[in-house]
């Protein structure tokens, strides 16, 4: 039988201790711009750390939380241009913040209100809300990426999933699609090793998730997700290429999930102590941070200034999610259809007439 | 096992050395009791219990570096929550799970006989008991025409004669009546001694009458027990009762009140003749105000005669005989009007009737 | 042209020829569709007016295809998608029902979903398995989706433009029986029908009958049956299935008094079961009898043999209609 082994490329700028593992391409001579990205990462920690707080205290609900996937979102969410759209799947913390959706917003979405997904920036008006039903997201992000097509636009449909979602058959279709029609699309796979409690070995039976791609005749790569500079590297040529029109691209970002699934699973239930004790020293901020403090761009008094600028945003927003009051009843109901059909109104009324008998409404949380 | 793993130490810190442990497996502590002292880049921090419990077991010794977010220790107990998404209640009350399968006893016991509203409230006015009937439609749908025929069946297995013309008349009247009056009767005697020579006191009766309507026209009156309205009515016309070989008839005198004597009694030839050769027009028993039955020439005292609605009240006028009667303390033989007053209790009282009746008679018992 | 007589398949050609013409965002899309025009050449002729930018044939996926149209329509397209058979739209269902009807909910108006999702359905056309399906009750139990069914080229034509135009996601389910059958003249004048109406077809006195797809067919044979028989129906095509034009219905039952629901999905849980219930609610005083159902039965359809078992018979209605003008 002919030797079908492929391999596809894999991308690491900085060993975990922040060292120089392969040299630096000329973008990263950028300062500013490092730690632009380091700022970034950590306001998403600082950020999702409090939400996660939040739930325990009952002020939102079920979280995803990103502990250790900083690097990914926040490199792909900054190389994103403003009238490219991002399909996200759930664990998307740090891409949100980099496009623009406000910190508030994503409470009240895990808090249980649908204003959270009607982002108030103009600049993120067409991403999609999150996305529950497990990589679903990838073939409307096929659809975005045809009409960009279709029009002629120079605009590029970036969306994500996690290792598990690469076993779906909306994800294969979606590549298949992408690859036929060569659309204007980048997959990011998050492959942080757990789906919920299913280690990656036992997701899927070919050595990279990147290779799939070859499958659906397009390009797909791995890099170290734990080091900002690889992911921020690859993705940046990604882009340009696919928006010059010369295919999609997978890109396969290999991090950990330091945290558990969501707030309510307890990941010491599958996974051993040791492996997620190991898992820390590759972790992508210290890495980043390590890498700038060697270069001489960044000490403790920076960091702490830094913790109490995020912390100091951090708290902003959870004092806008405080006071952003409950949605009425009418919402409930008036956006389903763009107009509450005539037929359905005796409907509207006994449901408004009984939100009225209600006390009150629920406390966001729970 | 319930755990507690490193919690937020604030400050972006991420991780800490585990300095000294104030507390050791199987110990029992209390919420925000101490249980680790830990080292961070910044400070020596206590960190509390969570909660009440019992430690089960702990992780990392002395000198160990934990991340938040790592397991510090295990409580004892259920710390499974089951669930990756929001929050199962647990609780509530453990009582048996019973259950039928199918239906309940009661439901399978629950033969209800079916038939549409009209149908039953058909069954209802033919009194006819639905139960009892097998239904000839679909599913044993009692239809109207099963209600009917059960009706008919019942009144053919009575047999008989049926009942026609003015006996049915009376028959289907009278019942009507009896539904709806509340009638009530008072008796009472006239003393006919000054009457000289006894004559029909039919003509006498009416004029009687008459004069207690003038007393308490009240009893003079149609009632509408629908409406609950009265009507009274200015001049008397009276309805007689007449006993014929075709049955009881009831022909109208009119104005009573006004008309002499002779004129009455020549009325009451005219309306018996007619009556006598059954061409007495329909219009001559209609509209009686008031109704005298003079069973007294035939047989028989006192009576609750019935009140024919509209009118509120009738006077049933018994056979005159010789009685004695006590006057100034001795014992005299005089003839007697046995009479009877039954009047509607709906319409009129007690008094007004006594009152009516105590006209009647002092109107009779004058000499003419 | 204008009053040449024309199938419904032809309706829907020339439905999507207008709505493609006025709004350059409208796109047709399925597998199939573009150079064969179609399996049953409803898409004829469009690729060859608009170009393969806009009469798209698809790779084979029919999830794919669900999820595509969603990404598209959240971009301002109108994707006009074909299912090929109605026993294919599973695979979509979860785009459908998971993204499809709640986008706009969810996304408060921020993210909307104007598609529309064409697929014949029905049985009575001798097809092999799996090619005659009547699951329409999937997709009226769905909030957030319209779902429409014409009855015949007229209706065919200004519902299809309509459901092109609004702005929610339209199933379209066009009877395949009926795509050849009864030619009708149609004017091509882009005049839409609303989506919230049923459409009364005859008018009648003593008794309505309410229907839907082909079966509309056999349910007008069978109100001239009646009228022959000295019966008087009205015969109403529902025509608009979610959401559910109840006044009209409530208006014609109340004024017979009697009730006949004719549709070939199977019995339980049908639309039909919804229509019956909702009638009870609003009309009992006025029922002279028991509403009947004239349905296929509780089982998948099967192969054509004995196809004539599964799909109501103009016999059927008839007996139906005998035991409500008689009733008690």
């Amino acid at each position: 039988m002919p030797n079908n082994k492929v391999e596809p490329g894999f991308t690491r700028y900085l060993t975990p201790e922040g060292q120089l593992h392969t040299p630096l391409p000329a973008w990263a001579d950028d300062f500013n711009l490092l730690t632009r990205l380091y700022r970034h990462m950590v306001l998403t920690r600082v950020f999702d750390q409090k939400a996660v707080a939040l739930q325990r205290t009952g002020r939102i609900g079920t979280y995803a939380p990103t502990l250790g996937q900083e690097a990914i979102g926040v490199a792909i969410g900054s190389l994103m241009r403003s009238e490219d759209v991002l399909i996200p799947y759930y664990r998307d913390t740090a891409v949100q913040l980099m496009r623009g959706v406000r910190m508030e917003e994503i409470l009240l979405y895990w808090g249980g209100d649908e204003r959270g997904s009607d982002y108030a920036e103009p600049a993120v008006a067409e991403d999609f809300p999150l996305c529950v039903p497990i990589a679903t997201q990838a073939l409307h992000a096929c659809g975005v990426a045809s009409a960009f097509k279709i029009r002629g636009e120079h605009r590029v449909a970036v969306t994500t999933c996690g290792d598990g979602a690469t076993s779906k058959g909306d994800f294969l279709e979606a590549l298949n699609v992408a690859g036929a029609w060569q659309l204007p699309i980048v997959f990011v796979i998050n492959n942080n090793q757990w789906a919920i409690s299913v280690p990656r070995r036992i997701q899927c039976g070919a050595p990279t998730l990147a290779q799939k791609a070859i499958g659906a005749g397009f390009h797909g790569e791995q890099v170290d997700g734990n080091d900002i500079l690889a992911v921020y590297d690859r993705m940046q040529i990604a882009l340009e290429r696919t928006r010059q029109g010369k295919g999609p691209v997978l890109l396969e970002c290999l991090s950990y999930r330091l945290g558990d699934h969501t707030t309510a699973d307890d990941a010491t239930r599958y996974r051993a102590a040791e492996e997620v004790k190991q898992a820390w020293q590759e972790e992508p901020v210290k890495r980043l941070q390590a890498f700038l403090a060697a270069q001489g761009v960044w000490d403790e008094g920076r960091e702490l200034a830094l913790i109490a600028e995020c912390q100091g945003l951090v708290q902003q927003a959870v004092t806008a999610f405080d006071n952003a009051g409950t949605q009425s009843a009418e919402s409930v109901i008036d956006h389903v259809y763009a107009k509450w059909p005539a037929a359905l109104a005796e409907q509207r009324e006994w449901f408004l007439e009984r939100a009225q008998r209600h006390a009150g409404g629920e406390d966001h949380g729970q | 096992m319930k755990y507690f793993k490193l919690p937020d130490l604030g400050e972006g810190l991420q991780e800490a050395e585990i300095v000294e442990w104030h507390v050791k497996a199987g110990d029992t502590v209390k919420a925000d009791q101490r249980l680790v002292s830990v080292e961070t880049a910044k400070a020596i921090v206590d960190i509390p219990a969570p909660y009440d419990g019992v430690i089960s077991k702990l992780y990392g010794a002395d000198g160990d570096i934990l991340h938040v977010g790592e397991p510090l220790l295990a409580f004892e107990g259920e710390g499974d929550a089951g669930t990756v998404v929001g929050r199962l209640e647990g609780g509530g009350g453990s009582e048996d799970d019973r259950f039928f399968i199918g239906a309940a006893p009661s439901t399978r016991e629950h033969l209800v006989t079916r038939a549409t509203p009209g149908v039953r409230q058909l069954a209802r006015q033919l009194g006819v008991d639905l139960a009892s009937l097998n239904g000839s439609g679909e599913a044993g749908l009692v239809t109207r025409a099963d209600v009917e025929g059960a009706a008919q069946a019942a009144r053919d297995r009575f047999g008989g004669e049926k009942l026609r013309g003015v006996r049915r008349s009376m028959a289907l009247n009278m019942a009507r009546a009896h539904a709806e009056v509340v009638p009530v009767t008072i008796f009472g005697d006239a003393d006919l001694h000054r009457w000289g020579q006894a004559r029909d006191p039919l003509i006498r009766l009416g004029k009687a009458m008459a004069a207690a309507c003038a007393v308490e026209p009240v009893l003079n009156s149609w009632f509408d027990g629908k409406s609950l309205s009265i009507r009274q009515h200015q001049q008397l016309d009276l309805g007689i009762a007449v006993d014929t070989p075709d049955g009881l008839f009831v022909p109208v005198l009119r104005d009573v009140g006004q008309r002499d004597p002779e004129d009455l009694k020549a009325g009451m030839s005219r309306l018996r003749a007619d009556l006598k050769a059954r061409s007495i027009p329909p219009g001559e028993m209609m509209g009686a105000t008031l109704t005298l039955s003079n069973f007294g020439t035939l047989f028989g005292r006192y009576a609750n005669p019935i009140v024919v609605p509209p009118q509120v009240a009738i006077v049933g006028a018994g056979s005159i005989r010789d009685e004695p009667v006590a006057l100034n303390g001795e014992v005299v033989v005089h003839p007697i009007l046995p009479l009877s007053l039954t009047f509607d209790h709906r319409a009129v009282t007690g008094g007004e009737a006594a009152r009516f009746f105590k006209a009647m008679v002092e109107a009779l018992e004058k000499p003419e | 042209m204008a009053n040449d007589k024309v199938t419904l398949l032809e309706a829907v050609n020339l439905a999507l020829h207008r709505a493609m013409a006025e709004d350059e965002n409208v796109l047709v899309l399925g597998e199939d569709v573009g150079v064969n025009g179609g399996v049953f050449r409803a898409t004829q002729g469009l690729r060859d007016a608009f170009g393969f930018k806009r009469v798209i044939d698809t790779p084979l996926a029919e999830t794919m295809l669900g999820g595509l149209v969603v990404g598209m329509a959240a971009q301002g397209l109108k994707p006009v998608l074909e299912i090929q058979f109605m026993g294919f739209i599973y695979a979509a269902m979860e785009h459908l029902v998971s993204h499809a009807s709640r986008m706009r909910n969810r996304t408060r108006g921020r993210i909307t979903c104007p598609m529309v999702l064409r697929t014949p359905m029905g049985a009575g056309i001798r097809a092999p398995e799996h090619h005659s399906e009547s699951t329409e009750a999937l997709f009226a139990h769905i909030p957030g989706l319209r779902v429409v069914i014409p009855s015949s080229p007229a209706r065919a034509y200004g519902l299809l433009l309509a459901a092109i135009d609004d702005p929610d996601p339209v199933i379209f389910l066009e009877p395949t029986r009926l795509y050849r059958m009864n030619p009708q003249p149609l004017a091509d004048d882009g005049k839409r029908l609303p989506l919230d109406s049923c459409f009364t077809l005859r008018e009648g006195s003593d008794i309505t009958l309410i229907s839907w797809g082909a079966s509309v067919h056999e349910t007008l044979q069978a109100a001239q049956a009646l009228a022959e028989q000295g019966v008087s129906a009205e015969v109403i095509d529902v025509a608009c299935i979610k959401p559910l034009d109840l006044d009209t219905l409530e208006a014609s039952v109340r004024k017979t008094g009697r009730c006949v629901i004719v549709h070939e999905a199977p019995r339980s849980c049908g639309v039909g079961a919804e229509i019956a219930a909702s009638l009870y609610e609003r009309a009992w005083l006025d029922l002279q009898a028991p509403i009947q159902r004239v349905t296929a039965p509780d089982i998948p359809p099967p192969l054509y043999r004995l196809e004539s078992l599964y799909i109501p018979g103009v016999d059927d209605i008839l007996h139906a209609c005998n035991s409500v003008v008689h009733f008690a």
